[in-house]
C-alpha cells in the first residue's frame, strides 16, 4: 500500500489520526457533516435565534426546545488563547508547541480550536479570526486562520520594482 | 419528628461534627487500587474517631471520573466489611462532590436518617508505564464536545485551565507574577506539612525556571496528582478519639451554569452564593474566617475563588497574592497545607482535611494561631460547580 497525494493532504499537522472525533456523534454530527462541506454549522434557537452551546437541547432565553443547526459566518475573534508546550507522545505529532484558541464567532458562539497551520505562539486576545478546517483521521474539524497572518496588506508599492 | 425517627443518642438541633479523619500515604508512585486505598482511609478515620465499623450507619463514596475503570461504588460497603447501613450513596458533582458529601451527611444526620456517616474519596491516576499527565492526556474519548476539543489538541485538563488563566489575567490586568505568587505562598505552607508531597522551598526564580505546560501555566501552577485516599467521619454524636469537636456550621452550593457565548465570561465568574449561603447559615462573616481552604487544581483557581467568594475585591486577588497575604504570617492564610499544588491532589478532600487539621490545632509548624473558623471551598467542572462549608471548632 502506498501513500497517495490525497492521504498526505489529509494528514493533520498536529495530531495523530487516532484522535479523530466521532463524526456520527449523536449531538455533534451536524457540525462534522457541515465541516466536511467546508461550512461551519452550529446550533441556534429556532424560536429566538440565540446562539446555543453545542450540547444545549433547549433555549435558556425563551425556553424553546427547537434547536436548529445551520451554517454561520466563519469569522470571529480570539476570546482566549494558550500555547501548549506539553506534547503527549503518540498523540501529538507536532515537534514544537502549538496554539489552542477559544474563538468568539460573529454568530455569538464560542468554540475552542487549534490553528489551521503550525504557529509558534498563541494569538492575542481580540485578534481577528477566520474559520477553516483541518482533517483529523479523515474527520474535518474547525480550525482558526489568523487574519493577520493570512491577509497580506497590498500596497501599490508591492507591484513596483524596488531599486 | 417523633422520637422513633431519631436514632438513639442523636439530639435534634445539636451540632453535627467531623469526628474522624483518615489519610493513606500520598504516593507519587504507581500502585494501589482505589478500593484498597479507600479501605485504608476508612479504617484510619474510624480509628482516629475512636469508633468501629459497627458504629457506622452511613457511607458516601466518590471517586475521580474517567481516568480508570475500577472506580469506587456503593459496592465499597460490602468490600470493606460495613453492614446494616441506613445511608449509602455514590455522589457525583464532579470535583465538588467531596465537599457535597459532607453536606449530604450533615443533612441526613440532622433529619434523623443517619447517625454516623463515613465519607471517602480515593484516586489512583498514577499507573505503570506513564505519568499522571499521560493518563489524563489519553482520557476523554472521541464523543461530544470533549471529543471535538481533544481533536483540537485540548489533551488533559491543563489547556482548558490555561485558557481560563490567560483570560483571567487579560480581564484583571494581571500577569504571570500573580500566578507565581500563589505557587510560592502555597509551597511555603507545604514545607511544614508532613503529608505534602512537595516540600522543597520555592522562590520566584525557581518558579520561573519550571517547565511550561500550557501558557501561562507552568508545571508548578498545576496540582500534584497522587495515588491515595482520605476519609472523614461525620456524626451527630461526639467522637471518642480525644479531638476537639469540629462542627459543620454552614453549607452552601451554587451552580451558575456559565454560558460559553458572547456577552459573558466563559471561563470564570459565578459561585458566590455557595460562600454567602454557607457563611449566613453559620452566622459568620468573611472576616471571621481564620483559614481559607480552597480547591486549587491550578494556581489561577485560587485567585478566581478568593474573589468569587468575597475574600478579595474583584480583580485584586493577584495583588493580594503578591503582597504575601496568602502565605505563612499573612493576613489571609489560604491553603495552609500546601493545597493541591504542593500538598496532594485528592479533589475536595485536600481543602477539607486541612481545615479539620487547623481547627484541631494539630498543624504543627504550619498551624495558624487562634483559628476558630475555617472556610472550605470545592469546585467541579471548569469552576462550574461550587460546594462550600464553614467549619467551627466551637459549638454554635
Amino acid at each position: 500500500m502506498t501513500t497517495t497525494a490525497t492521504d498526505l493532504a489529509r494528514a493533520d499537522w498536529l495530531l495523530a489520526p487516532g484522535l479523530a472525533p466521532n463524526a456520527a456523534d449523536a449531538v455533534l454530527a451536524p457540525l462534522y457533516a457541515g465541516a466536511a462541506r467546508g461550512e461551519l454549522v452550529l446550533p441556534s434557537c429556532g424560536a429566538c435565534g440565540l446562539a446555543l452551546e453545542l450540547e444545549q437541547r433547549a433555549c435558556d432565553r425563551c425556553d424553546s426546545a427547537d434547536v436548529v443547526w445551520a451554517a454561520v459566518a466563519p469569522t470571529g475573534e480570539v476570546h482566549s488563547a494558550t500555547t501548549v508546550h506539553r506534547r503527549e507522545r503518540g498523540l501529538v505529532l507536532a515537534t514544537e508547541p502549538y496554539p489552542v484558541v477559544d474563538v468568539e464567532l460573529a454568530s455569538g458562539h464560542r468554540l475552542v480550536m487549534t490553528t489551521l497551520a503550525p504557529r509558534a505562539s498563541a494569538p492575542a486576545i481580540g485578534e481577528a479570526v477566520r474559520i477553516g478546517f483541518r482533517s483529523v483521521g479523515g474527520v474535518a474539524v474547525p480550525a482558526a486562520e489568523l487574519a493577520a497572518a493570512e491577509i497580506r496588506p497590498v500596497h501599490p508599492s508591492d507591484t513596483e520594482v524596488t531599486p | 419528628m417523633t422520637a422513633a425517627a431519631v436514632p438513639a443518642g442523636a439530639v435534634p438541633g445539636a451540632p453535627v461534627g467531623i469526628v474522624g479523619l483518615g489519610l493513606t500515604t500520598m504516593s507519587l508512585e504507581p500502585g494501589g487500587a482505589p478500593g484498597d486505598l479507600a479501605a485504608q482511609a476508612v479504617t484510619a478515620a474510624l480509628a482516629d474517631a475512636g469508633l468501629t465499623k459497627r458504629d457506622v450507619d452511613g457511607l458516601l463514596v466518590n471517586t475521580s471520573q474517567g481516568v480508570r475503570p475500577d472506580r469506587l461504588s456503593v459496592a465499597l460497603a460490602r468490600q470493606i466489611g460495613l453492614g446494616d447501613l441506613r445511608l449509602l450513596e455514590h455522589l457525583e458533582i464532579k470535583g465538588a462532590t467531596t465537599v457535597a458529601m459532607v453536606a449530604r451527611a450533615v443533612l441526613a444526620i440532622r433529619a434523623g436518617m443517619a447517625e454516623t456517616v463515613v465519607c471517602v474519596f480515593a484516586d489512583a491516576p498514577l499507573q505503570p508505564g506513564g505519568s499522571a499527565g499521560s493518563t489524563y492526556a489519553h482520557s476523554g474519548g472521541s464523543d461530544g464536545v470533549r471529543g471535538l476539543e481533544r481533536a483540537s489538541g485540548v489533551l488533559g485538563s491543563v489547556p482548558t485551565y490555561a485558557l481560563m488563566a490567560a483570560r483571567y489575567l487579560h480581564v484583571t490586568g494581571g500577569n504571570p507574577d500573580d500566578l507565581c505568587a500563589v505557587a510560592v505562598s502555597t509551597r511555603a505552607w507545604a514545607v511544614h506539612n508532613p503529608d505534602a508531597v512537595v516540600r522543597t522551598p520555592l522562590d520566584a526564580e525557581g518558579y520561573r525556571a519550571s517547565r511550561m505546560i500550557s501558557t501561562p501555566l507552568r508545571v508548578l501552577d498545576c496540582a500534584r496528582p497522587v495515588n491515595g485516599a482520605a476519609a472523614v467521619v461525620v456524626s451527630g454524636r461526639p467522637g471518642r478519639g480525644g479531638h476537639p469537636p469540629v462542627h459543620v456550621l454552614g453549607m452552601g452550593f451554587d451552580h451558575p451554569v456559565r454560558r460559553r457565548r458572547a456577552g459573558t465570561e466563559s471561563w470564570f465568574g459565578g459561585g458566590r452564593r455557595a460562600a454567602d449561603d454557607a457563611l449566613a447559615m453559620a452566622g459568620r462573616r468573611p472576616a471571621d474566617v481564620g483559614v481559607r481552604e480552597l480547591y486549587d487544581p491550578f494556581s489561577v483557581v485560587t485567585l478566581c475563588l478568593l474573589e468569587e467568594y468575597g475574600f478579595c475585591a474583584p480583580g485584586t486577588a493577584g495583588a493580594v497574592a503578591r503582597s504575601g497575604a496568602l502565605g505563612p504570617g499573612g493576613d489571609l492564610p489560604t491553603n495552609t497545607g500546601g493545597g493541591q499544588l504542593s500538598g496532594f491532589y485528592l479533589q475536595g478532600m485536600t481543602p477539607l482535611v486541612e481545615a479539620v487539621v487547623q481547627l484541631r490545632g494539630t498543624g504543627g509548624a504550619r498551624q495558624v494561631p487562634g483559628v476558630t473558623t475555617a472556610f472550605v471551598g470545592g469546585i467541579g467542572g471548569r469552576i462550574d460547580h461550587h460546594a462550600a462549608l464553614v467549619l467551627d471548632r466551637e459549638a454554635a
